[in-house]
């Protein structure tokens, strides 16, 4: 940052191969089979490989200049970054899911539990439509709960369907759409102009 | 007791304690900002910690604001801005001094609010509030005022970020988006995503041409010649128009005083929409990722206290400033050296002590024989 060398937060998980083919699409530096490395300097850009959760955190707080995470990280991180760039790819749908022939009605329910890694998401989306909810907060294979009698239902990210088809769900409805976004730091975008820019330009560009 | 079982040494999410050189470095910019407030004739207001809760009344501050009954049943609340304290001190005590007026404030306000990038529990703010007088020379002043105490305390590459909530406004007039709609589409704006702008106009009734706007409306930041282009973008939209001349009216007179190279315009900046009425900025210093600063148009706070005027604010706070000048020396490293004081007789050490004192001397005292 304070050598005026941009600072870039990626995903070590579901958008990387996104992320490295849309840098390299653009002309870009992208670190090289860096193993386990977590920071990688190189001579234009700096590349933090961290959690995808923690990709808005690292871009609000100003520790990287920008980054690139998915719309559902996004909506259940509430952070306060620019998202200037739907980049198109790891486009996904955060969905409700249900055991597969379960008939009641989850939108009628005293107090539903849902499973997610999603609890923001999920909390927000059964209070607005009124439902009470229990949120069973897990780190992953979420699809596992409802057929374990740990939760009624789950509320996930699907990209084929297969892993929800495999464990005897089925879609009840959508919650929203996601897709990889280029995320800015506010103070960096203002700041620190003309380098954010002309990154978001050439970012941009590649994207479309 | 009621609450969560803790330790007497625990602390409670949100406050921070300052010792030492954090102290001082606070304390210096405190003065050297208030010395400059003071020098553009502002004069300081001390507005009480707690008020009825209803002076409060935004809508974006009242989920955030520490509120309690008092003895007679009547709601109160901890500040949780001072704007609004001073708008009523300005409609009531100060009711019958004639505009325009000057005044700031400098203290600690209280929210519900869990740490994060720049945000706590308890905000010592430092601000100042122009009420009334010619609007363009009111947004000037207070944007001077900035300018001149970022300089002053040492800030490298701060900018303003400059915008104007009447564009956005002018292009969504007459388009009936109910709150939801609105809010919604204004932490789009806010988060210059166009495809989400789409996504939640599409929903509505309103027209493709006004989303398209919209869209370029959240793409229009940059340097002073945004203004330019937003001129041509929203040439068959008068209101939208009307705000972008009124904001480059403003910026040619910043331009003119020498604040170009610091200025950024950004007329997706509409947060607080409910609250500001034009102008809007956010300061931010390069290397910290959150504002240090923050303000604008309020022209229709004061009316609620009974005192139409229009008002212009703007606001630092002291901990992203201090933080803003951490990796550089600041002033506290100039304490100067203690004379120690030590007598077998307290009597004449206190004498000695008091003289030192009166001579100007940063004395120490010591208890105590010779070690």
């Amino acid at each position: 940052m304070s050598d005026g060398r941009l600072t870039v937060a990626l995903s070590k998980g579901r958008l990387l191969a996104g992320s490295e083919a849309l840098f390299l699409r653009a002309g870009l530096p992208f670190p090289e089979n860096e193993g386990r490395r977590l920071v990688v300097e190189l001579p234009d850009l700096r590349f933090l490989f961290v959690k995808d959760m923690d990709v808005p955190t690292y871009v609000e707080h100003g520790v990287a200049d920008c980054g690139i995470a998915g719309r559902d990280v996004l909506l259940e991180s509430g952070s306060d970054v620019y998202e200037p760039v739907d980049l198109g790819f790891g486009r996904c749908r955060l969905v409700v899911a249900r055991l597969k022939g379960t008939n009641h009605d989850l939108h009628n329910a005293a107090t539903l539990r849902v499973a997610t890694k999603y609890p923001r998401v999920a909390t927000e989306h059964f209070l607005s439509n009124g439902v009470s909810t229990e949120v069973v907060r897990l780190a992953g294979s979420v699809e596992i709960a409802p057929g374990l009698g740990l939760a009624d239902c789950i509320v996930d990210v699907v990209e084929t369907g297969r892993t929800l088809v495999e464990n005897g769900l089925e879609i009840v409805t959508d919650v929203a759409t996601s897709s990889a976004r280029l995320v800015v730091n506010r103070a960096a975008f203002h700041a620190h102009r003309e380098p954010v820019k002309r990154l978001i330009a050439t970012l941009a560009e590649a994207a479309a | 007791m009621n609450g969560r079982q803790h330790r007497l040494l625990e602390v409670p999410p949100g406050v921070q304690c300052f010792v030492g050189d954090e102290v001082r470095r606070r304390r210096a910019i405190e003065r050297q900002v208030l010395a400059i407030f003071e020098g553009w004739s502002y004069e300081e207001i001390i507005p009480p910690l707690f008020d009825y809760a209803d002076v409060f009344s935004g809508p974006a501050l009242s989920a955030r604001t520490y509120s309690f009954v008092g003895r007679d049943g009547s709601l109160l609340a901890l500040r949780p801005d001072f704007t609004s304290l001073l708008a009523k001190i300005a409609a009531g005590r100060l009711g019958q001094r004639p505009a325009p007026l000057r005044l700031y404030y400098s203290g600690e306000v209280l929210r519900y609010e869990l740490p994060r990038a720049g945000r706590q529990g308890e905000l010592f703010q430092m601000g100042l509030e122009l009420l009334g007088g010619e609007e363009r020379a009111a947004d000037a002043e207070v944007l001077a005022v900035a300018a001149e105490c970022l300089t002053a305390i040492g800030a490298q590459d701060w900018v303003l970020a400059l915008g104007h909530v009447g564009v956005f406004g002018g292009l969504l007039e007459g388009s009936a988006l109910d709150a939801a709609q609105l809010d919604a589409l204004r932490e789009r704006v806010e988060s210059k995503s166009p495809d989400g702008i789409r996504e939640v106009l599409h929903a509505t009734h309103v027209a493709p041409e006004v989303t398209e706007a919209v869209v370029k409306l959240a793409d229009l930041s940059g340097g002073v010649s945004v203004l330019d282009d937003a001129r041509d973008a929203f040439v068959d939209v008068p209101a939208a128009r009307a705000a972008v001349d009124d904001l480059a009216g403003l910026v040619a007179a910043l331009v003119e005083a020498g604040l170009g190279e610091h200025l950024a315009i950004d007329l997706g900046e509409v947060r607080g929409l409910d609250y500001y009425t034009g102008l809007v900025v956010r300061i931010y210093v390069r290397g910290l990722g959150f504002e240090v600063g923050s303000g604008g148009r309020y022209d229709g706070l004061l009316g609620r206290f009974g005192r139409p005027l229009p008002a212009v604010g703007l606001m630092f706070g002291l901990d992203p400033l201090a933080a803003a000048l951490e990796q550089r020396p600041g002033p506290e490293a100039r304490v100067p050296r203690a004379a120690t004081v030590r007598d077998a007789d307290l009597g004449r050490a206190l004498v000695r002590a008091i003289r030192e004192r009166a001579a100007g001397t940063r004395v120490r005292l010591e208890a105590g024989d010779e070690p």
